[in-house]
């Protein structure tokens, strides 16, 4: 990837003696891709977005657009735009208020295109986010993002707390109005089907480490999934599949590395989902 | 970070601490209702007013005098407006002291951070908001409210023994709004150090920012009583806190039951102390203002790193 946006490069961060945040991440993020980071709670997830966001402070080398977090927030934040979480808009914030404050801070923002896409929602101007539905707050969060007209968007638990309406909604939002192949997006959520098919690459982040960093294009051929049942299951252990679990009476093994064809015989082959990898992964290096 | 953003970022705060803005006009809304239904109203708008021998002689002198009419105006127009500069400086205190306490409190400090607003920009525009965008409202205010109240006592004065009260003096009036501006703004700059340590208090804390910001000054001075057996800090702090209203005092200051030339003189001798400008000459000010930097850098860097975690 030439045209990089972010590149990591051993970033460490440790909070007090005892709980490591980050422990040697290493990452490059492509221009245009949209990059899921997925791990269970405390991974190190939200410590390398605030990295990326220099919103913490860390070792190691990271580059975010051409510019260190830690040094050079100000400018990159002309460039990068973020929603942390749905409860951050302040309750005494009118709408209208809302639009005229990025309006008169942000070089980027189109106040139209905002307005479009609010028109689109039941949010009146005069409402204040303490008056607005937790869904309409996210609504009103991404109305404002979107009408930025930025290089990088990061989104840490977007839609938490959301009901499936707006979490579908928002992702369907995002992606047919905002992306357009030249922005980035970095995602980070606990719901991993949803947004499984909208990803172009994921990263998964175990113990401060990257466990998984890989193209969705390239899974079907580093991973093979075989549901397999009988004698056939102990052939399957003798080839060293990364994880296995009993469905249904069968035994799916989750392989990497391995030939689909050398595994053909042996049962029904799949690809995994990112769901199914996240979890084979996550039992990997547990420790 | 250019000029159009910056008065954003102040405009915020008046959304957000929406008392800075009304609490000035609401004072001053108050004193105008007390000149209306104030004093001994006969039936008629006119007050009615019967006067002993000595105010006798008193008003008598003041209708021949112009100057002292002219003293006697600036200081009533002056110090008319007081109660509505005390009050808000009650809610300045508790605005700078919330200003980078509740963006933590409620969380949005993920959201200012994710604007391109540094965060000098941040701290120096709740800085600028309480030491010259609400100082030049409360002149405004307290500019219309005193035209407003001098109406009304005009009203009420006319065709009375004390009618010389209602004469409006056009060329005191303009001096006297132009001493109130720049007293409003020394002020601020000789109560820059409490500001920047409100500030600093305010993104420091991490609960309670009131006892944050009045503990320690009184506990060190307790400690300097108790240790040494001196008030040095005390002192300097009483020092800071009353020094301005005593430099823009008028010294009018006259003892019950004086005679009424006695009165009449001190108007017209005492007026000048009315501008605070003296302060300008004492190096105590800039001290002040350099212990402010000092404040407001730190309380700048601590923004840096500072979130919800």
């Amino acid at each position: 990837m030439t045209d990089a946006v972010i590149v990591a490069k051993d970033l460490r961060k440790h909070y007090g003696k005892q709980a490591v945040a980050l422990d040697g991440v290493s990452f490059t993020v492509g221009r245009g891709r949209i990059v899921g980071l997925m791990g269970p709670n405390g991974a190190g997830k939200t410590t390398a977005l605030k990295a990326i966001l220099g919103l913490t402070p860390f070792e190691g080398h990271l580059d975010v657009l051409g510019r260190d977090p830690r040094r050079e927030r100000d400018s990159l934040m002309q460039d990068v735009c973020f929603i942390a979480d749905v409860a951050v808009l302040p309750k005494w914030l009118r709408v209208s208020d809302a639009i005229d404050y990025v309006a008169g801070v942000h070089p980027r923002f189109d106040r139209a295109r905002a307005d479009a896409v609010l028109a689109r929602t039941e949010i009146r101007r005069r409402s204040k986010v303490g008056e607005l539905s937790k869904g309409m707050i996210t609504q009103l969060h991404l109305a404002l993002i979107m009408a930025i007209d930025a290089k990088l968007l990061v989104l840490d638990e977007p839609t938490l707390g959301l009901d499936l309406l707006y979490r579908r909604a928002f992702y369907e939002t995002l992606l047919n109005d905002y992306f357009d192949h030249e922005r980035t997006i970095l995602v980070t959520t606990h719901q991993v089907e949803e947004i499984e098919n909208l990803l172009t690459d994921v990263l998964l982040i175990n113990h401060g480490r990257i466990v998984l960093d890989s193209a969705i294009d390239d899974l079907p051929s580093r991973f093979v999934q075989l549901i397999a049942n009988g004698e056939s299951r102990e052939a399957a252990r003798r080839l060293g599949p990364i994880y296995e679990r009993e469905v249904f009476g069968r035994t799916a093994f989750v392989f990497e590395g391995r030939e689909a064809a050398e595994l053909a015989a042996l049962g029904e082959i799949r690809t995994p989902s990112v769901a199914d990898l996240f979890v084979a992964k996550m039992a990997g290096s547990a420790s | 970070m250019n000029t159009k953003s910056f008065f954003t970022l102040v405009e915020r705060e008046t959304w957000e601490h929406r008392g800075l803005v009304w609490v000035p006009v609401i004072t001053a809304a108050l004193i105008v209702l007390a000149a209306i239904i104030s004093s001994n109203v006969s039936g008629s708008i006119r007050l009615d007013v019967e006067l002993d021998g000595e105010s006798s002689a008193f008003f008598a002198q003041l209708a021949t005098d112009e100057v002292a009419q002219a003293r006697l105006f600036s200081i009533w127009m002056g110090s008319i407006g007081l109660p509505v500069l005390v009050i808000t400086i009650i809610v300045l205190f508790f605005y700078l002291l919330d200003a980078l306490y509740a963006e933590r409190k409620d969380r949005s400090i993920l959201f200012w951070k994710s604007m391109p607003v540094s965060d000098s920009a941040t701290v120096l525009s709740k800085l600028f908001t309480s030491m010259v965008a609400i100082p030049l409202w409360v002149w405004a205010v307290s500019l219309v409210m005193g035209l407003l109240t001098f109406l009304i006592i005009a009203l009420k004065v006319s065709g009375t023994p004390i009618a010389p009260l209602g004469k409006f003096h056009l060329g005191a009036w303009l001096v006297l709004q132009v001493t109130l501006l720049q007293n409003l703004l020394l002020a601020s700059l000789w109560y820059a150090p409490i500001a920047g340590w409100l500030l600093l208090v305010s993104v420091w804390a991490k609960r309670a920012p009131f006892l944050w910001a009045v503990l320690p000054p009184a506990l060190v001075m307790l400690f300097e009583e108790i240790i040494f057996n001196t008030e040095h800090v005390a002192y300097l702090i009483g020092y800071r806190l009353t020094h301005y209203f005593e430099s823009a005092s008028m010294g009018f200051n006259v003892e019950t039951g004086a005679g009424s030339q006695v009165i009449f003189d001190s108007i017209k001798n005492t007026y000048e102390g009315m501008s605070a400008a003296s302060l300008l000459a004492e190096p105590h000010l800039y001290s002040g203002l350099a212990v402010a930097a000092i404040f407001v850098l730190l309380a700048i860097r601590l923004r840096r790193w500072r979130d919800d975690a």
